[in-house]
């Protein structure tokens, strides 16, 4: 293969039209096949859920800022944590990277036209609005105060809230997730181009396949669960109410069946970005490959396997404690392995910290806070100790906010380009993303120690003693707001006023590099073959990238 | 490789072969990668309706094996061989389509709707029963009947239930509020008699030592609430399956299938036995199991 300029690989037969332009009715965006633009669409669905989200967040912080129950009253708080927990975990977190970013890079990734199934894609879409569209009813109507875990008997028998409409809700959302990984998994194993093997793919990718996996397999455990709990809500049959016969731990088997590997749903695309951001950031070969790609097929694995780690203090059996226990700690191996080589990847690198790796490097650090205090919580001994406490709400922020939102934007930050085809601020990218890194730490680490101590979670009222931690967490919180409401600023300004990004604005290798930015409709003018492994930075893969340095150099200087 | 501009509008390289695939191989692995992750998941979403069955049936097996005695089996047996049937008629609709015989295909995909008609008709004669005899377990969807002023004497000879069986003459059915009936729990006894109670049942069908007729009512109503939702999802799925059998008898007759086009009956083949496999599990679970308490 002749080397081809690393500036812009897909310039010399540049389409006129790219999937932006390419048709501009409601119409062509609504019916579209195009998993670009579905990808675009969920981003801006997400982004929306994500501020509602967030806002229920602020709301929380803000009431915690004084001991009393003041701001809110205990009902009302209620429902606060409530929405914000199924806002944020079903209709943002698990569709997050999956949905925006994997529907638009994968089917690039690997040198394919779009997904497999580009009509059940958009199909998954429409079921994510209309799932969307309940939630947001059910929330106008007065929400619903149990909880994300909708733990029984309080949400078939005693609530008095909209458990039916959000658990509907939730039952059609599954279907959107469930659609969404049928497809990746098809895509994957069918649409790569010739030469793309399966240890050619980037690790992305890999983290997507096993993803799709869980949800593949989760989701219909949820499913047919909130299904029973909602006719159990009408019927008082007495499947889950123990008055009458019921289980009440059976749902919480059932629901941390899916919930848990839900939670590898929530980290392992992150963990995708990732491997990729820090990667290209080193401009070095990702350190042990096929470990990082297995160890991603290995938390999706034995993600399944350790459910029982949220009941023990449920009155589940011992033994079964025991044996969740040893499991918890085997499924914090792979996590490991892949901080290792993330690791091992930077030493003696050609680091360079744009934004995306700002987030990358972010990322890392509160993954390790986050997984370890995930051992603790694993322990079974310890965990008596911390059950229910903000120690448990401070765990898993550090896992699901620094760890998947902090990936996600740094993919949003490093895709951008692709995406837009514009550059956004550098300047502003980095202090947005040192505020998120500096208000989320002082959010959540303060909550580890009121945790510790013992402050429970999901109350409005606390004591005093625990007072100037508090406000420490609702400061740090109001600091990681405007953090992540710059974004949506600088972002939205480079799409009018940013500078043109070219094709490969970082000279990086893989094929979303090689194809115009935005890409067109069909992803390549010419479809590819690879010839180079994942992850080459030099010459091997193809990419005159020497020469694209003097030529930046040069255009620098002058 | 082709170079396409414009993508929302479909390239017909050959018939039914979709704009993003490069050839009918491709799209053909596609297609069927997906149909089966997508059976896996229905799997898993059974699997849910099983796990609650095991849970429940482990717990409470008289109260199963009393609600289990009560459906017909003859009717659950005739439904999983008509099920089984089409199954075969289904199969062959398939080789007919990669034969490429129109004809034979129309007349198979009738036979199967046939079937599966016919399945979802016991199944409504079933559900009708139920209805009739109050043992729905949802309060109000059960057949209301005021209680006759002239027969209040029956209130008067009331007996243990555990002396009340099937053998007798049936008692008048009174069920002013279309709740759950259920009086019959002579197998407590039975069980009670021959030491053969799990211990959550010895806590569950008893109030102070006496066998308690309403707490044992209420785990059988959960047999028949699981009994309800796992085949009422299964005739949901067979419902589904007929909508796909009524499109493909039409492109069928459209003569759209050939020797080298047949994946959509295929798929739909696929689906269709995947909906009588958990049939074939529903029934013993449901209609068999405990049966030899009482035959």
């Amino acid at each position: 293969m002749q080397t081809q300029d690393a500036i812009t690989p897909g310039y010399a037969m540049r389409p006129k039209l790219n999937y932006l332009n390419n048709g501009t009715t409601l119409k062509s965006w609504l019916l579209t096949k195009d998993h670009k633009r579905i990808a675009i669409m969920y981003l801006i669905t997400v982004s929306l859920f994500f501020m509602m989200g967030g806002l229920y967040a602020a709301t929380i912080r803000l009431e915690l800022l004084t001991p009393a129950s003041d701001l809110l009253e205990t009902g009302t708080y209620n429902k606060v944590f409530t929405q914000h927990g199924i806002l944020m975990i079903f209709f943002f977190l698990i569709p997050s990277i999956p949905a925006v970013l994997g529907n638009f890079l994968i089917p690039i990734m690997i040198g394919a036209k779009d997904l497999a199934l580009p009509r059940i894609n958009l199909l998954s879409l429409y079921i994510y609005w209309l799932a969307g569209g309940m939630a947001l009813w059910a929330l106008m109507q007065g929400g619903v105060d149990t909880g994300w875990t909708f733990y029984t008997p309080y949400s078939t028998t005693f609530s008095n809230s909209y458990v039916m409409a959000v658990g509907l809700a939730i039952f059609i959302n599954g279907f959107s997730s469930i659609l969404t990984g049928l497809n990746f998994i098809v895509t994957i194993h069918t649409m790569r181009a010739p030469g793309m093997t399966w240890f050619r793919l980037p690790l992305f990718v890999w983290a997507h396949y096993a993803v799709s996996l869980v949800m593949v397999l989760g989701t219909p455990v949820i499913a047919i669960t909130t299904l029973l709990l909602a006719i159990e809500r009408i019927s008082h049959v007495g499947i889950f109410d123990p008055s009458i016969g019921g289980d009440p731990i059976l749902f919480q088997h059932l629901f941390w069946f899916y919930s848990h590997p839900a939670v590898y749903i929530m980290i392992l695309p992150g963990m995708g970005v990732i491997s990729e951001l820090i990667s290209s950031f080193s401009r070095k070969k990702i350190f042990g490959y096929e470990f990082v790609a297995f160890s991603s097929i290995a938390i999706a694995v034995f993600g399944f396997l350790v459910w029982g780690h949220h009941l023990f203090v449920s009155g589940q059996s011992m033994y079964a404690g025991m044996v969740f226990s040893f499991l918890t700690m085997v499924v914090a191996v792979p996590s490991a392995i892949k901080m290792f080589n993330w690791a091992a990847t930077l030493y003696k690198g050609s680091i360079s910290f744009d934004t995306p790796m700002l987030y990358g490097i972010g990322f890392m650090g509160l993954f390790l806070i986050g997984g370890l205090t995930g051992l603790f919580l694993g322990a079974i001994g310890l965990t008596v100790h911390l059950t229910d406490t903000y120690f448990v709400v401070a765990h898993f922020h550090y896992v699901m906010v620094g760890g998947q939102v902090i990936a996600y934007l740094g993919g949003i930050h490093y895709w951008w380009p692709k995406m837009t085809g514009k550059m956004y601020s550098e300047f502003w990218g980095k202090i947005s993303a040192m505020l998120v890194f500096v208000g989320f730490n002082l959010t959540f680490f303060p909550q580890f120690l009121l945790g510790y101590q013992g402050m429970p979670r999901r109350y409005a009222a606390y004591p005093e003693e625990f007072q100037v931690l508090n406000i420490f967490s609702t400061a740090g919180a109001s600091v990681l707001g405007i953090g992540l409401v710059m974004p949506v600023i600088y972002l939205g300004h480079s799409l009018i006023f940013g500078k043109d990004a070219g094709d490969n604005p970082w000279l990086l290798p893989g094929l979303e590099w090689r194809t115009t930015s935005p890409p067109p409709t069909e992803n390549f003018a010419v479809m590819p073959v690879v010839t180079w492994e994942a992850y080459e930075y030099g010459e091997e893969s193809g990419l005159d990238v020497e020469a694209a340095k003097r030529r930046l150099a040069v255009e620098a200087a002058t | 490789m082709s170079t396409h501009e414009t993508s929302d509008k479909f390239v017909y390289h050959e018939p039914g072969l979709q704009h993003q695939f490069e050839d009918m191989g491709q799209q053909e692995e596609s297609v069927s990668i997906g149909m089966w992750a997508f059976l896996a998941q229905e799997i898993m979403f059974f699997g849910g309706l099983f796990t609650a069955y095991l849970v429940f049936r482990s717990k409470y097996p008289m109260a199963f094996a009393a609600g289990s005695n009560h459906l017909n089996a003859f009717w659950g047996g005739l439904n999983t061989l008509v099920l089984i049937v089409s199954s075969l008629t289904m199969a062959l609709t398939v080789y007919y389509a990669q034969k490429g015989n129109r004809n034979m295909q129309v007349i198979l995909i009738m036979l199967t709707m046939f079937f599966g008609s016919v399945f979802l008709g016991v199944k409504a004669i079933e559900y009708t029963d139920k209805y009739n005899h109050g043992i729905v377990p949802v309060t109000g969807l059960n057949k209301v009947v005021k209680a006759d002023t002239k027969s209040e004497h029956a209130e008067v000879k009331e007996k243990p239930c555990y002396e009340v069986s099937h053998g007798e003459e049936e008692e008048e059915y009174v069920n002013p509020r279309g709740e759950f009936q259920w009086k019959d729990c002579s197998l407590v006894k039975l069980a009670q008699d021959h030491n053969y109670l799990t211990s959550a049942e010895k806590i569950g069908y008893f109030s102070n030592g006496e066998i308690d007729a309403d707490k044992f009512r209420d785990k059988v109503r959960i047999f028949f609430f699981l009994y309800f939702v796992m085949t009422g999802l299964h005739a949901l799925h067979m419902i589904v399956g007929l909508g796909l059998m009524t499109w493909l008898l039409w492109t069928a007759w459209k003569k759209y299938y050939s020797a080298d086009y047949y994946m959509p009956v295929e798929m739909s083949g696929l689906y269709w036995h995947f909906v009588d496999i958990v049939w074939i599990f529903l029934f013993p679970l449901l209609y068999l199991l405990g049966r030899h308490f009482m035959h």
